[in-house]
């Protein structure tokens, strides 16, 4: 009797009451990560939150002259926020969705023809782990008036040439071309988790049950991917919140190329290092901060609603 | 309806990549009585499931044809065979509640909302799961969701119904229940059912007939009764039977069988070759515990009560018997007795073969 006893308390360790000595170990370990974590992470929001209250705040001598909404205020009758915060919005409407239905269509593909992964796996990650230089200078290739690939394209359609570039009408349609294409590889791998954990019986008995390729496809595969595409619709919203870098590729840190087109971090940017305004910098970081938050919440709620198994 | 299969072969590229061939189901001809329950019974992995699924249209077949009710249905795929099919494990969807799993297939076929919800109740009643209609499958129990699965089978009206081992994911009791729930609603719905299953006593219990397997060769295709009563081999004879059947290996002789280690002849009735090598294979049932004439001397082992009988475990020579005695039969471990073969229940197999004399 006593010998089973003790068998059994070692196989239920994790239930070992929590003591302060108990805890040594772990916090010993973990201790670089959260030095890190505090220095790198937590002191600069809580400085970025103050920052945004800061009126008037003087970057070399540190001095301001009060708290208050004034940055918010002053950010908000700024015509370049506002535009910033219309463009990110608008591209986040139709970089987010696009990308994901091609994504998906590219990931059931995929899924479905075995063979054929290694090689695609090599063709979707490629994006991902190519310099922002290099593509920048393809893409910039690809966006030429005389030679770009995309002109000899729509010139197929009969389509005249576009100045992509150049000309303020197709600034968005160019850096979403480019949002869509730099999101696809990451949401692609991890549609293609999701369709890998979806069981195959399901799709036997659907055909069982007299289904064809397009009703399996919208009734069972669809749904039964819904957690992992809220998951990946809601990771590319707030990452498409964040967009700046394409500006920086495509029009040489330029925002559009007549200073035409704003995203938030762009704004962020040019307020903090061109203008040294760090409050407005701070204040619309807060915003943007709102926004995403906003949208992490609405995940848990939705992640929750489509949980199937147990 | 009916269904007829003729030299049904199927070969998969094995799964070790040595590039080999399996044969699945190795030219496989019988004919199922419409209407019927047929138990498609054989070891794992002697092909049955490959059998069903062949039926049911999900595997293309290698070579042979399937017929029902004479139309040649062999290439044609599930949607336009008209089967139900039931899964091990269920495979409800996990999405669906089970009003919208069981409406899944009528669905499918466009049939109107309002009709189709009326269809799914009424075999939901049927198969006695009305009361659950709003529930998602992760909120059942397993032999809640084998009615839900049943029912979205049996909800196109299909012409022939395919059940894979469908009570093996449940627990003892449940497994009984379940398996009179099915042969209840075969009956009530009367439609052709192949039931997969490698439990010999399951197939015994619920069909009208066995059709087993071995692999992927058919052993014997007769009525329940009957492979039991008459089994075509000695794979048959030792499959189907619980306690399984008593096998005595010796050589036959016109006087009697020289079982191995025994000094005695066991008398036989059945007629060999002088000489061969042989497996006299007698019933349980068809165990005599009697001093009369043609007996045989034999050891007790052990003794079991089952009920109103016992359960005698004996030796003849170095082979390990069984047989029903009754309750007041006085004998003892270690006993000395005599014991008897009914003809029927006893049969000789030539042992290099397994074929029945
Ligand atoms: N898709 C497949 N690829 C290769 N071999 C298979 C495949 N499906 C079944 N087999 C083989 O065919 C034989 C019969 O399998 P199966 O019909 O599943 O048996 P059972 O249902 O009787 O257990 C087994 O040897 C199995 O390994
Ligand atoms: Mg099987």
């Amino acid at each position: 009797m006593a010998v089973r006893e003790k068998k059994v308390r070692k196989y239920k360790d994790s239930d070992e009451k929590i003591t302060a000595r108990s805890l040594i170990t772990p916090f010993v370990f973990s201790l670089p990560f959260m030095i890190g974590l505090l220095i790198f992470t937590v002191y600069p929001f809580i400085r970025a939150v103050l920052l945004s209250f800061m009126e008037d705040y003087r970057f070399l001598s540190g001095k301001f002259s009060g708290y208050g909404l004034g940055n918010y205020t002053a950010i908000f009758s700024d015509p370049n926020f506002i535009n910033a915060l219309k463009s990110t919005t608008k591209y986040v409407l139709i970089v987010v969705p696009t990308s994901l239905v091609i994504s998906i269509l590219v990931a059931v593909g995929l899924n479905n023809v075995k063979k054929l992964q290694g090689l695609f796996q090599t063709a979707y990650f490629l994006p991902m782990v190519t310099s922002a230089t290099a593509v920048g200078m393809i893409f910039r290739w690809l966006y030429d008036y005389d030679y770009g690939l995309f002109n000899y394209f729509i010139g197929f359609l009969g389509i005249d040439k576009i100045h992509w570039l150049a000309d303020v009408k197709y600034t968005m349609a160019s850096i979403c071309i480019y949002g869509i294409w730099s999101m696809l590889p990451f949401t692609i791998i991890l549609l293609l988790a999701g369709l890998q954990n979806i069981d195959p019986i399901y799709y036997t008995a659907a055909r069982a049950d007299g289904a064809k390729s397009k009703d399996i496809f919208f009734n069972i595969t669809i749904p039964l991917l819904a957690p992992t595409i809220i998951l990946t619709s809601i990771v590319n919203v707030m990452s498409a919140f964040k967009v700046y870098d394409s500006l920086f590729v495509l029009y040489g840190a330029k925002p559009g190329p007549a200073f035409n087109l704003y995203t938030v971090i762009y704004y962020l940017y040019d307020q903090f290092w061109n203008k040294n305004k760090l409050g407005y910098a701070a204040a619309s970081a807060m915003i943007l901060f709102v926004i995403i938050a906003l949208f992490t919440l609405l995940q848990n709620l939705i992640t929750r609603k489509t949980n199937y198994y147990n | 309806m009916k269904v007829t299969i003729k030299d049904l072969t199927k070969k998969f590229a094995s799964r070790d990549k040595t590039g080999e061939m399996v044969t699945a189901v190795d030219t496989l001809s019988a004919e199922f009585e419409s209407g019927k329950l047929i138990a498609l019974l054989g070891p794992s992995g002697c092909g049955k499931s490959t059998m069903l699924n062949m039926l049911s249209g999900i595997l293309p077949v290698t070579s042979g044809k399937i017929y029902f009710d004479d139309v040649d249905v062999t290439d044609l795929s599930p949607d336009k065979r008209e089967v139900g099919l039931v899964f091990q494990n269920y495979a409800l969807y996990p999405h669906m509640t089970v009003l919208e799993n069981i409406c899944f297939p009528l669905k499918i076929k466009k049939v109107p909302k309002a009709e189709r919800i009326e269809k799914a109740v009424e075999i939901a009643k049927m198969v006695h799961i009305e009361d659950y209609l709003k529930r998602l499958p992760k909120e059942l129990s397993g032999g809640q969701q084998q009615r839900v699965a049943i029912a979205r089978a049996l909800v196109k009206k299909p012409k022939l119904l395919l059940l894979d081992e469908p009570l093996s994911n449940l627990d003892a009791k449940l497994r009984v229940e379940m398996r009179e729930e099915i042969r209840r609603i075969q009956r009530e719905s009367g439609v052709t059912t192949v039931f997969v299953t490698h439990d010999q006593e399951e197939a015994t219990s619920i069909s009208d007939y066995i059709l087993l397997m071995k692999l992927g060769v058919m052993q014997q295709f007769s009525a329940t009764r009957e492979i039991y009563n008459n089994p075509g081999n000695l794979f048959v004879a030792d499959f189907i039977g619980n306690p399984t059947i008593n096998q005595i290996h010796g050589t036959y002789t016109a006087d009697g069988i020289k079982a191995d280690g025994c000094d005695e002849l066991i008398p036989c009735a059945i007629k060999a070759n002088e000489g061969d090598r042989v497996v006299f294979a007698v019933r349980p049932e068809a165990v005599i515990f009697e001093n009369e004439k043609n007996t045989v001397n034999a050891t007790v082992n052990d003794l079991y009560s089952s009920g109103k009988d016992w359960l005698v475990n004996f030796m003849i020579g170095d082979t390990d018997l069984r047989g029903y005695c009754d309750a007041d039969f006085n004998v003892s471990e270690g006993s000395k007795i005599k014991v008897g073969f009914k003809e029927k229940g006893a049969f000789l197999f030539n042992e290099a073969t397994g074929e029945r004399y």
